[in-house]
């Protein structure tokens, strides 16, 4: 049955309505995008930076230093997975493909005998996973709108600790690499033990080019000011908490970006269905004048028989 | 005399604030004071805060209030990567002198051996210097 004028009219209000606050928000997105976008590109380079640093610091102190941060456990026991994304939804799958990027490698590490511990940034992560029964270790949240500094050293001071006092025997992180505003990849990384930990395609190279260096005996032995152990105290820490700082910039321009993008198809979608139910409407409304005109023909016939 | 030149890089994690040649490089290293020409010996070092010298000639140099960081000089290339790293016009003596009299309280207050106290004395070593480089 063909839907009244009323109803149809009514619909159009709703969705008119809908689309006023997808598109307030694809705004306020785009505007935050910007600014999360220009912090996540001045840092790029001195995150880089520092994590090739301490990976060459690491291979000059040689296998005996004393510093815990540094040793790798003789067992591969516990796996630490810190999940990053956001505080809010609407976002479309920013915040799903992290949960499940995360749950798959728990299961994965759960399969080959290593106990996952989850560590949430971000409320989305923290519900999704409580709601899976995977309480986290502990839940950061509050801040993903605009990640500062100490956020990050919250947090890679508590996975630190987790990881000297022996409750987690490796540190893989999760978060969403933003690429453009339409294009975010999940990124999985090993950030401890050093020793096994990701390192960008970039270094990747300009180590292999190190090593060849140093194989043909063209390079000059390195100055370390202090000695490597002394420097590798204060490095260790700043790439941590720089790696995860990293992570959370990254993931908060994906998140504008995400949010944009969801809400931009969601007025785009809403324009349309308003086009459909104006059509819709106007047909109603000629239904209704045509049965009017064949009432009042119909009676004025009856009338004059 | 001139000096060859060599390129420099300072980065902060608020982005790029000098990249350029210069001629020497002056800092302060957890050793002590370090003056960096082209060619130095491939080197890895931890910095303390202090002013940051680059050298574009004898006379004349650019200058920056720098933070905690590193240098590493390699293939004739310096890279430093400071916390910070202010143009001293920049920096606001009275609000230094603020944050350093907040972090000579939080000293107080943080017991011994404790991560607070650590931080403390970063920070008020660093205002410190900051704030020396600012009324000179």
């Amino acid at each position: 049955m063909p839907q009244s004028q009323r109803d149809v009219r009514n619909r159009i209000g709703a969705v008119k309505n809908i689309q006023k606050i997808t598109r307030a928000m694809e705004m306020v997105a785009a505007a935050r995008l910007r600014r999360a976008e220009q912090r996540i590109e001045a840092l790029r380079p001195y995150a880089d930076a520092i994590r090739r640093m301490t990976r060459q610091a690491a291979e000059a102190a040689g296998n005996v230093p004393r510093l815990p941060i540094l040793q790798e456990h003789d067992q591969m026991e516990r796996v630490g997975l810190l999940l990053v994304a956001g505080d809010r939804g609407l976002a479309g799958a920013f915040n799903s493909n992290i949960v499940r990027a995360g749950v798959a490698a728990g299961r994965q590490h759960d399969a080959e005998g290593r106990t996952p511990v989850y560590f949430a940034s971000g409320r989305r992560p923290a519900t999704s996973l409580t709601f899976r029964g995977l309480e986290p270790a502990e839940n950061f949240t509050g801040f993903t709108d605009r990640p500062a500094y100490a956020d990050a050293r919250r947090i890679a001071e508590r996975l630190m600790a987790a990881y000297i006092d022996d409750e987690i025997d490796k540190l893989e992180i999760f978060y969403n690499g933003y690429i453009s505003p339409v294009t975010q990849e999940v990124r999985r990384e090993t950030l401890l033990p050093l020793q096994q930990a990701t390192v960008l395609e970039e270094s990747d190279k300009d180590e292999e080019e190190a090593r060849d260096d140093r194989g043909s005996g063209h390079r000059p032995e390195v100055e370390y000011e202090p000695d490597p152990e002394d420097i590798l105290r204060r490095l260790v820490p700043d790439y941590v908490e720089i790696s995860v700082f990293r992570a959370l910039l990254e993931s908060t321009a994906s998140e504008h970006g995400a949010r944009m993008t969801a809400m931009r198809n969601a007025s785009d979608n809403a324009g349309e269905l308003i086009q459909t139910l104006t059509l819709e409407m106007n047909r109603a409304r000629q239904a209704e004048i045509t049965q009017e005109i064949l009432e009042v023909v119909a009676g004025a016939e009856g009338l004059s028989g | 005399m001139a000096h060859e030149k060599f390129r420099v890089e300072v980065l902060t994690p608020e982005g790029e604030v000098f990249n350029d040649e210069v001629e020497m490089v002056s800092t302060k290293t957890a050793v002590g004071s370090i003056g960096v020409l082209a060619h130095h010996q491939p080197i890895l070092a931890m910095l303390d805060p202090t002013e940051l010298r680059l050298y574009d000639s004898e006379s004349q140099c650019v200058r920056f209030a720098q933070a905690e960081g590193y240098m590493q000089v390699a293939d004739n290339r310096a890279l430093l990567l400071v916390e910070e790293a202010h143009a001293p016009g920049d920096l606001d003596a009275s609000s230094l002198r603020e944050r350093l009299q907040q972090a000579e309280r939080e000293l107080e207050s943080a017991g011994d051996d404790t991560e607070k106290r650590r931080v403390a004395e970063r920070d008020k070593a660093r205002l410190e210097t900051f704030l020396s480089i600012a009324e000179a």
